[in-house]
């Protein structure tokens, strides 16, 4: 139905031209351009993730644990099983998946509030044990990803970009299933879902696997990227923050206001470090920017974006995601 | 055992100053619902302004304490009206992310007037301790739990025998009912973000003497502050006093008696907290309801 | 839809553009990189590392070798994501030739990935971590001019067991984090060959708020010497709580904390009597090399020099970066140019005597090739004096025990 008009192609087209001309990118920038492609595809990965469990009512204070969790398990099993990338990404996804079903199992019912506070102690609970178990974890002095498997940072770079672009690819998938409805349902009201033959846990499950996979997925990845890793860095609080600053910053529950949302935030970042950075103002503007974007624009750029568009079309905005 | 009693006294003088921390996060959350992730910043300013007032006045940190909780109250009143107000009704993640902001912006300010040293303030009483019966109990920490008991008693007294604490406790049953009753639910809600400040300021005037004050120092208490009133019961005053002992008796007694105690103790308080929210996710003595 | 593929266009070209390298200029210039500290969490130690690189910059002059001298600070937000950038920036965006910095170990040990991308000259001002040794080990263009954890222990150990004899007990407390942790090991093992034995090491959290425990397990096992290897915020936890405590323990030794006065200040009277060890103290009157008097003045003198221009006494940190990044820029001038190869060469053999000691650059046991500094000095807070007590050659007082 979606595809019939040639102008309703043009967006999806447009979509598909800019994944590929990133997937492309990185072979023809130079390193730098290189970091900020990452940190940006990262990131959206990220944001995605935190997004799916948004939408289903679950907000996560702990984004860390998945990142941490599937920064390890890139790590471990790259120098103790000699995986390769690609391999060992995938075992970062399945971690995650494993510990997102897990979280979602043992939280139960839990709402709100409770659920997020769940989360944060779930990330602090990993990072003391990774802090602990020297023997596995390398403890409090860390560890280096064999340099031998190391590829060229071209390579991780564009499997950095192949993720968001299938994190991007998924969500969107998402919203064109009635999986969507149930979820939106969630998030409302639980209880009435469940009335409504919803079954809350297993979707639960459902959501909370999927965002753990893909949060997993780009801890795994950038940790091929880095080279580094201990547990203040993989479970690092800034990675929640981050998680949500980009999707609540681009504009929350839609599929493109991850994606702004992450530019946004690299860009903020980046020019702080790099214009202000010898200063040492760099964290407090990135405070004060976001306090002001968190103020004057509480449903992100991508929802002020369809504001302004609606208003300027006099057309309601569909009840579809963008 | 030989450490028993030792390991009594250290565990309730923690859990006087757990209490102290907790108790501000308590209030700002049973009556606003927002989380406070500014919270660990005001003790961090409290904790400062002690030590500024200790080291160029000499005032003692305990005559400090009302000044700068009064002056710390004052700040948030500040960003209550510039942040919080516009907020009231934002998704709670909006919130949230807010005062993060607002955290890391009093962090970064503080660093650049103070720089990034680590400070604490040697008070005579905050090196000494009295020797009983081989037990040692430190002045310092004693101190502050006495500061913490008298101002948990006073906090409780206020909500109970006052007006203006009664209209508090109002506001945090029912906003809507309490707006029907004529309180004006966004000066109740002012005020107890100032009055959490207060008591996270004065919570920094005793850490100033007992531990080191520098500009990052908010974030983990702030962590452990969650731990405690999650614990305890949203909501719920007498539920924060219990968990803050509850979990430095854990803690304490970790650390005491299990090897390498020492690391594991704060991994004993999350899983504490985990079991705690999954059996019984309204806390120890909590009553309030889920207010998504 | 227009304007969001305009904006994705337009978003599409400033990226493409900001990362185009600039035409290579025209002028000689030399970049030395400066990673720093310069915000969050260890900006006490950035502070230091830019402070260090001014002086130097005014002591050696605007130009080197016939070239410019540019130095690029860059601020590491104490956070790893940043320091992987700020060296990915230095190397491959600036083409430094030449780097100093960062200095906390955890930061150091990030960048380590990142400069094997493109290897620099890199001196590193910081970092005692064994992790750190061991990955930089048989390279040629990393010069430490910082002590290595077994140089602060092996000094205190061998000092003390002079003073009181062998067979005595040690108890070491640590921190978990990767100080704590990197040192532990070298500590039991510097002590146990000094002729301790070690009763009791315990564990303590970072930014823990009681160490009481730790220290009651330690008072059972009434040792002669404790131990504490914990960073600046958590020593003075430590401190005060030693004191508190009255443990009765004769020898308190410390690590990098017990030189710095925001310690000192921070714990009042319980700071008198700690033992440690460095290769820089101030006040110790280091003599002034008698071939380069100007970029490696004495010790008394510089210190005045510092204090006139920052208004504050100057730390360990300050020194160390200073003191590098001159011996730098003399490398670099006998060299002849900023040829990588040549100036490390040149760094190699440059034997001038620094405020930190001689500045020979040497092959260390645990691997690393270029070490300079590891001669330690052991002092004990006397007063409000630093008193050296060990080597005795060097020394201007004894160890006492605490009263």
């Amino acid at each position: 139905m979606a595809f019939t008009t040639p102008m309703r192609i043009l967006p999806f087209a447009a979509a598909i031209a800019f994944s590929a001309a990133c997937i492309a990118l990185p072979f023809a920038a130079t390193p730098v351009v290189n970091d900020w492609i990452i940190s940006v595809a990262k990131l959206v990965v990220l944001a995605v993730s935190w997004n799916i469990a948004a939408n289903a009512g679950l907000i996560s204070l702990g984004h860390s644990a998945f990142w941490g969790v599937g920064s390890y398990a890139a790590v471990l099993a790259a120098n103790k099983l000699g995986m390769p990338i690609l391999p060992a990404v995938i075992a970062a996804a399945l971690a995650g998946a494993v510990l997102g079903a897990a979280l979602a199992v043992i939280t139960g019912r839990l709402r709100g509030i409770f659920f997020a506070i769940a989360t944060l102690a779930l990330s602090e609970g990993l990072r003391v044990i990774a802090v602990m178990l020297v023997g596995v974890t390398g403890g409090g002095e860390g560890l280096y990803l064999a340099q031998s498997l190391r590829p060229d940072v071209r390579i991780v770079c564009v499997v950095m970009v192949c993720c968001a672009v299938g994190a991007v690819a998924i969500s969107w998938v998402l919203t064109r299933t009635p999986y969507q409805y149930a979820c939106r349902a969630m998030r409302a009201n639980e209880s009435a879902a469940q009335m409504l033959g919803v079954n809350p846990v297993r979707l639960r499950v459902i959501v909370l696997a999927l965002a753990g996979a893909l949060a997993s997925l780009a801890g795994g990845v950038n940790i091929w990227y880095t080279g580094f890793l201990d547990p203040n860095i993989a479970f690092d609080l800034h990675i929640t923050i981050l998680a949500q600053i980009a999707p609540i910053l681009g504009g929350i529950h839609t599929v493109a206001g991850p994606v702004v949302g992450s530019f946004a935030t690299v860009f903020l970042s980046e020019a702080s470090r790099i214009w202000l950075g010898t200063k040492g103002f760099s964290l407090l503007v990135y405070g004060v920017a976001l306090i002001v974007c968190i103020l004057f624009m509480p449903h992100g750029m991508w929802g002020a974006y369809r504001k302004f568009h609606a208003r300027d079309k006099q057309r309601a905005v569909a009840g579809r995601a963008a | 055992m030989g450490l028993f009693p030792q390991f009594l006294v250290d565990a309730v003088l923690l859990g006087g100053l757990y209490c102290l921390m907790a108790v501000g996060l308590s209030l700002a959350y049973g009556v606003t619902r927002i989380i406070n992730f500014a919270h660990g910043e005001f003790i961090m300013l409290g904790a400062y302004g002690a030590y500024l007032l200790a080291a160029h006045a000499h005032i003692d940190p305990l005559l400090a304490l009302p000044l700068v909780a009064v002056a710390v109250a004052l700040i948030a009143f500040l960003i209550f009206k510039v942040c919080l107000e516009r907020v009231l009704d934002a998704p709670h993640t909006n919130q949230i992310l807010l005062l993060f902001a607002v955290g890391l912006v009093l962090q970064n300010v503080v660093a650049l007037i103070m720089t990034g040293d680590d400070r604490s303030v040697s008070t005579p009483y905050a090196l000494t301790a009295t020797e009983i019966a081989g037990l040692s109990l430190p002045h310092g920490r004693a101190i502050a739990f006495l500061v913490s008991l008298i101002l948990a008693a006073a906090l409780v007294l206020w909500l109970r025998r006052t007006e203006l604490g009664r209209a508090t406790q109002a506001v945090a049953q029912s906003r809507d009912a309490a707006t029907l009753m004529g309180i004006n639910v966004i000066r109740m809600y002012a005020l107890s973000f100032m009055i959490s400040a207060a008591l996270g300021a004065a919570s920094g005037c005793v850490v100033s003497f007992l531990l080191t004050v520098s500009p990052f120092m908010g974030f983990h208490m702030l962590v452990k502050g969650f731990a405690i009133v999650v614990l305890g019961g949203l909501g719920s005053i007498a539920g924060t006093f219990v968990a803050s002992f509850v979990l430095a008796f854990a803690e304490t007694g970790v650390a005491y008696f299990v090897n390498e105690g020492g690391g594991w103790a704060e991994g004993v308080a999350l899983a504490v907290l985990l079991v705690v929210l999954i059996i019984r996710p309204s806390g120890i003595l909590g009553r309030a309801t889920e207010g998504n | 839809m227009k304007l969001t593929l305009r904006v994705i266009a337009a978003a599409f070209s400033f990226v493409l553009l900001s990362g185009a390298s600039l035409p290579v200029q025209a002028q000689k210039v030399i970049k030395v990189g400066a990673p720093y500290e310069l915000s969050g969490k260890f900006v006490a130690y950035g502070a230091q590392g830019q402070r260090g690189m001014e002086m130097a910059v005014d002591a050696y002059g605007p130009a080197v070798a016939g070239h410019k001298i540019e130095v690029l600070l860059k601020d590491v937000q104490s956070t790893n994501q940043g320091t992987v950038s700020a060296m990915t920036e230095l190397l491959q965006k600036d083409n430094a030739d030449f780097v100093i910095g960062p200095i906390a170990s955890g930061f150091v040990s990030a960048a380590v990935p990142a400069w094997r991308q493109k290897k620099a000259l890199w001196i590193v001002p910081g970092s005692s971590s064994p992790t750190f040794e061991e990955a930089i080990t048989g390279e040629e263009l990393v010069f430490h001019t910082y002590p290595w954890a077994y140089h602060y222990h092996e000094g205190t150990a061998k000092a003390i067991a002079a003073a009181i004899g062998k067979g005595k007990k040690v108890a070491i407390i640590y921190s978990d984090g990767s100080y704590g942790r990197s040192q532990i090991q070298a500590a039991r093992d510097y002590y146990g060959e000094a002729g301790f034995q070690v009763v009791a090491t315990e564990l303590v959290r970072e930014n823990t708020n009681d160490m009481s425990p730790a220290l009651q397990k330690i008072r059972l096992t009434k040792p002669d010497v404790l131990v504490g290897i914990l960073q600046t915020t958590d020593a003075i936890v430590l401190a005060k709580q030693i004191h508190i405590a009255k443990l009765g323990i004769p020898y308190l030794v410390g690590t990098a904390y017990p030189q710095l006065q925001e310690w000192a200040d921070a714990v009042g009277e319980a700071a008198d009597g700690w033992i440690a060890a460095n290769s820089y103290l101030p006040n110790l009157n280091a003599p002034a090399d008698p071939k380069y008097p100007k970029l490696f003045p004495a010790s008394k003198d510089w210190e005045a020099a510092f204090k006139k221009r920052y208004n504050r006494a100057p730390e360990f940190l300050d020194v160390t970066v200073y003191t590098s990044a001159v011996m730098l820029f003399l490398a670099i001038e006998r060299a002849g140019s900023p040829d990588k190869q040549k100036v490390a060469k040149e760094l190699r053999n440059l034997g001038v005597q620094t405020m930190l000691g001689d500045g020979n650059f040497v092959k260390t046991r645990g691997g690393a090739l270029n070490q300079a500094f590891g001669e330690m000095l052991v002092y004990q807070r006397q007063g409000k004096q630093f008193t050296v007590v060990y080597p005795t050659a060097r020394a201007n007082g004894t160890l006492r025990p605490m009263k």
